[in-house]
């Protein structure tokens, strides 16, 4: 690589530049700031700061405590949603306060702005509108960029977060091909020509969108309407910190707005069927790995031909339009027939559609080529984070985001990098997952991912991770105030539960709903909140004790009470996974020489070149032997050590 | 867990391994590799740095072909007494069983000459191996992985085809295949329930609970039904005890001479270990068979030989079956009366078959009611009998199928026995939808996979989203 870097032709340097503005970039950009860089976050244009390119929504399973965990090390996704949302659903509500997930629908203008203001608060981060023509180097290391407009910074990390941008192309189709990084947007290709040239791997993923329709053309009557479930919900631990954007006692939230189902029935799969040739993905136009779990209704249709009818979502794009999203019909077959899919729907016989759906191709970087900071190994100074790792969805890249703006930060500081760990988080789950196992599609993130999902929940992400926040000085004084109280607030539930008395004629009306035996005699609330079916909230209302503490704070309380038993287990689990995976792998480790390990294990171990025995037996095609012969190797040459030293 | 891998490989703790448990390195061990007393020739085998001293201070050779026999005279190191004439063959490290230097001394049959070369090689500068010391040194050397040792100590072990067979399928992966399978089955479990959390708004709505429980039912009579497999062992690996009883001189011991002929006999009268009767172990097809004879012995109890029945209360506590023997109905069913009245009352239901014997005239073998007729000196009804003795075992001890995977390790049952434990306990905690929530509950299931991890793999998270995307239309 030739070095292309004069400090003199600068138009400004930062501790760190972050390209893309998107969820991972405004995420990094915000934790490096916080973390005490200077920040020159660089976007082709200002306006679509914060742009949610896809489903209007945030959260969901796991990906809801994601944003928890976001918010709990100073982000911003929480706060912005909690300003921008127009509907919320708490998920999995029936099955336990454990499980629950909260999710919202955003206006999506409100978004953007609420992402932008919040950024902007931040000093130390200073926006910059460009399209990045190339990085700068001094020598190996990354030194800056410059723009297509021909601005020159500097900078000593720069954060690349160029989500579907990286030479992306959209489908409509077998015949509509539009370069485009997002509909109406162009791509970028410039940068990634240069990192081929420098060696990285670069592969090629897909997604696709669906349409949107004009709200004014769709008879709502005998739509379900699924309302707001819980407008008082706050997404941030603002709550606590923020006061000036709370009314009275809760965050003020956009008014609410109602969601609907309608359904994709049997002579809508039949036009799809007939059709499936002129589609994108089924007529050969799209050859590369789109996501499982978020298949395009084309997929929906050939897999599963058996199913009656599919369900479809319409939800509000913002308060400033009556544009609704499709959610249930990512398509890329041409317009005419999406238009008359859509037409087949109840509810949208008359429907207008205001963009068409697309599938759309664009650059990953495989993951694998990253350290576990998410810098990449082969560039020092160069980092990657969001969609173009291979993942997808907002908040899966605010986490990357999180991680590599605080690196980025660190490493110019020549700080100890911060890891966080898979018991402690599901940002750790997804970071790690990465850099060790790869993606072979677009990776999002399940509860099922986690080893630890019991451990990490929505409710206790601030607990999980302010001690690390507080480690990195993250916080200011004010908010440093409003963490300690809420832990102490959370103790406090757990003493009150191990201290009070219930009595019978307190708890038995509560009792007698959940079928459990009445109270032989006044009991303490901590073994009632024990029994399946009984809420501590609840318990404590009727003994008239600690009416000062708040819903969430009870119910943090109440998991660890009533699942000790499970969290234990569970955390014993995380110990031994520390314990095994805590057996550091030499870097110079000659796993092809090894001959007791299979030869795909030669060859991934050597290509992976794990860090710990638990990442390596993350890695897919390693098997139980290959570990056990792996530790075996390890112990010789620690008795081996050890001889020569004693 | 598990993690991914996350726990350490069966017996090797993390951060090292306990000490005690590995060879020094420096020891030269040895030990005879054939079972004492048994066949015509005795290996003893050599492992360690000095193997080839102790080779050369044996034979007075100074080098040998590697990996080829050598017909040599052994003496001793010491009084240069002569030993035995021998074949020894020279393995140099690494290609060798442990990935030492290993010799391997074949020397003739019997006590006396293995424990008079043992003895010589000790006095080389060996020292005896402990139990397993031999396998273990091959799975440090890289030379095996831990089923594989497993699968060779049974092999070493095997002293009938059966068992032999069963050792193989395991090396072959059998075992592991079945485990495998049953695994998957978990996660099938598994996955029910993540995708009832993970995907909450999708076509196909939550699982019913009905489904649930019928996987976890499911899976728990496969895994009974491999735990049943793990009875069997023992009998697999002894051979099945079968104990003569009669009157003196009602022709046990020509019936046990004479299916000592009909079938391969393996051991006979292994000193030390059964001092209380004759015994020999039958290579039949099916189960093996020990059959005792504890004729002229003076263990039986004073009231039996007033009844004038030979059989040896201590040998029938551990029977299988028995053998009532007699020339004539009559003494056949005095027999069999006596057997019964001196089981213990859990093994009232030992099966015990009629054997008339010394049926030398031209009638020839076949069955005479429910009693089976042989022949010592004529050879005659003896397959018959063997038959018999295999059709009454399976009835009683379930049909042994040698092919069939077997949980034929203590470590194996542990894991499978452990994996149904936690199985059940999600059940009982689940309680069909109205107890602990499902997600909470899988904390089990999980456990249950990382058990059967413990035999044969690590859990990966992405089979359980893989089982996911194949059966449900997720796509909200």
């Amino acid at each position: 690589m030739t070095s292309s870097f004069s400090a003199a032709s600068l138009e400004a340097s930062f501790d760190v530049l972050v390209v893309g503005a998107g969820h991972a970039g405004t995420e990094a950009a915000v934790a490096a700031a916080r973390a005490g860089a200077t920040v020159g976050l660089v976007t082709s244009a200002l306006e679509t700061i914060g742009q949610m390119s896809c489903n209007p929504a945030i959260g969901g399973v796991a990906k809801g405590t994601v944003v928890r965990e976001v918010d709990a090390l100073g982000g911003l996704m929480g706060r912005a949603t909690d300003l921008a949302m127009l509907q919320f659903r708490m998920l999995n509500q029936g099955k336990g306060p454990a499980v629950w997930a909260p999710r919202a629908q955003c206006d999506r203008g409100l978004y953007r702005r609420a992402v932008r203001t919040l950024l902007e608060e931040h000093a130390a981060i200073h926006t910059i509108q460009g399209t990045v023509a190339r990085l700068l180097f001094d020598g190996e290391r990354v030194a800056g960029l410059e723009t297509l407009e021909g601005r020159r910074f500097g900078a000593r990390a720069v954060v690349l977060t160029t989500g579907t941008f990286g030479r992306g192309k959209l489908h409509i189709g077998t015949d509509t091909q539009i370069a485009g990084g997002r509909a109406g947007e162009a791509a970028s290709t410039h940068l990634g020509q240069q990192l081929d040239a420098a060696g990285l791997t670069t592969l090629r993923f897909k997604t696709g969108t669906p349409p949107r329709i004009d709200g004014r053309s769709v008879r709502y009557d005998g739509l379900v309407v699924q309302p707001s479930e819980v407008e008082e919900h706050d997404w941030s631990w603002s709550y606590f910190w923020d006061a000036p954007r709370r009314d009275g006692e809760r965050t003020r939230h956009p008014a609410q707005l109602p969601c609907f189902i309608t359904y994709l029935e049997a002579d809508g799969k039949a036009l799809i069927e007939r059709h499936i040739g002129e589609s994108a993905m089924y007529g050969g136009a799209i050859a590369s790995q789109g996501p499982r779990y978020c298949p395009s209704v084309e997929d929906k249709v050939v897999k599963f031909p058996h199913a009656e009818r599919h369900q479809l979502f319409l939800e509000p794009e913002g308060h400033d339009t009556t544009e609704l999203y499709v959610n249930g019909l990512s398509t890329s077959l041409p317009a005419p027939v999406q238009l008359a899919v859509l037409r087949s729907v109840p509810g949208l016989e008359e429907v207008r559609v205001t963009r068409a759906g697309y599938a759309i191709e664009y650059d990953y970087y495989p993951p694998t080529q990253l350290d576990a900071t998410l810098q990449s190994r082969a560039i020092a100074g160069l980092w990657f984070a969001g969609q173009v790792n291979g993942t997808t969805g907002y908040e899966e890249a605010a986490g990357q985001g999180v991680v590599a703006g605080l690196n980025a930060a660190r490493w110019v500081h020549e700080r100890e990098p911060i890891i966080l760990g898979r018991e402690t988080s599901y940002i750790g789950v997804l970071v790690d997952d990465l850099v060790t196992r790869g993606v072979d599609e677009p990776y999002r993130l399940f509860t099922s991912r986690s080893e630890f999902r019991l451990t990490v929940r929505q409710d206790n992400a601030l607990a999980r991770l302010a001690p690390i926040g507080e480690s990195l000085s993250l916080y200011d004084a004010r908010e440093r105030a409003c963490i300690d109280a809420r832990e102490a607030a959370v103790r406090e539930a757990r003493a009150l539960a191990e201290r009070e008395n219930i009595t019978p004629a307190q708890a038995d009306p509560l009792l007698a709903g959940t079928g459990t035996a009445p109270l032989p005699h006044a009991v303490r609330i901590a073994e009632v909140a024990k029994r399946q079916g009984v809420s501590l909230g609840a318990l404590f209302t009727a003994a008239g004790v600690g009416r000062q503490l708040a819903e969430d704070v009870v119910i943090s309380a109440e998991l660890e009470l009533k699942y000790a038993s499970y969290l234990d287990k569970e955390r014993r689990a995380a110990e031994r996974l520390r314990a095994m995976g805590g057996l550091r792998l030499p870097a110079d480790f000659e796993y092809a020489a090894l001959r007791t390990l299979s030869m795909e294990a030669r060859q991934k171990l050597t290509a992976r070149r794990p860090e710990t025995m638990a990442q390596a037996a993350s890695i897919p095609g390693v098997t139980p032997s290959d570990l056990q012969n792996l530790v075996i190797e390890l112990e010789r040459r620690r008795r081996a050590a050890a001889e020569l030293a004693g | 867990m598990t993690a991914p891998g996350g726990r350490p490989a069966d017996g090797l703790p993390p951060g090292g391994l306990p000490a005690g448990s590995l060879p020094s390195g420096e020891d030269t061990i040895v030990a005879l590799a054939t079972p004492p007393g048994r066949g015509a020739l005795a290996l003893l085998r050599l492992s360690g740095p000095r193997a080839l001293d102790v080779l050369r201070a044996l034979t007075g050779r100074v080098s040998f072909a590697p990996r080829m026999a050598t017909h040599t005279r052994l003496v001793h190191p010491v009084t240069r007494a002569p030993l035995d004439d021998a074949l020894v063959t020279w393995f140099p490290a690494p290609r060798s069983f442990t990935g030492e230097d290993v010799a391997e001394l074949s020397v003739h049959g019997g006590v006396a000459v293995s424990t008079a070369v043992l003895g010589a090689c000790l006095a080389a500068g060996a020292r005896p191996a402990e139990p397993g010391e031999f396998t273990r040194r091959a799975l440090l050397g890289g030379k095996l992985d831990l089923l594989q040792a497993e699968a060779i100590a049974d092999l070493i072990d095997a002293r009938s085809q059966a068992l032999h067979r069963a050792a193989l399928e395991q090396l072959d992966g059998g075992l592991s295949r079945r485990i495998a399978a049953l695994r998957q089955e978990c996660l099938a479990l598994e996955a029910l329930l993540a995708y009832d959390i993970d995907f909450p708004e999708e076509d196909d709505g939550p699982v019913s609970p009905l489904r649930i429980e019928g996987a976890v039912d499911a899976l728990l009579a496969s895994l009974d039904a491999l735990l049943a497999t793990a009875p069997a062992v023992p009998m697999l690996r002894d051979g099945a005890i079968v104990v003569l009883a009669g009157a003196p001189n009602a022709g046990k011991s020509s019936l046990l001479n004479a299916l000592s002929g009909e079938a391969r006999a393996l051991v006979t009268d292994v000193p030390g270990t059964t001092r209380d009767a004759i015994e020999v172990l039958l290579d039949t097809p099916g189960v093996p068979v020990r059959l005792v004879d504890t004729a002229g012995l003076r263990e039986t109890t004073d009231a039996v030989e007033r009844l004038g029945i030979e059989v040896s209360a201590r040998w029938l506590a551990r029977a299988h079956a028995v053998l009532a023997c007699g020339e004539t109905a009559a003494a056949v069913h005095e027999a069999a009366h006596v057997v019964r009245g001196m089981l213990p009352a859990a093994r009232a239901d030992v099966p015990v078959l009629g054997v008339l014997t010394k049926q030398d005239d031209a009638r020839g073998a076949g069955a005479d009611g429910t009693l089976l007729r042989t022949s010592a000196e004529r050879g005659t009804g003896l397959a018959e009998l063997l038959s018999a003795v295999q059709q009454e075992l399976g009835a009683r001890y379930g049909v042994v199928e040698p092919e069939v995977p077997r949980l034929t390790r203590e470590r194996h049952q542990a894991a499978v026995r452990a994996s149904r434990e936690e199985l059940a306990a999600f059940r009982e905690a689940w309680a069909g939808g109205a107890g602990v929530p499902a997600l909470i509950a899988a904390v089990h299931v999980r456990a249950a996979v990382a058990a059967l991890d413990e035999v044969i793999g690590s859990v990966s998270l992405e089979d359980v989203l893989d089982r996911l995307f194949g059966e449900f239309c997720v796509g909200k």
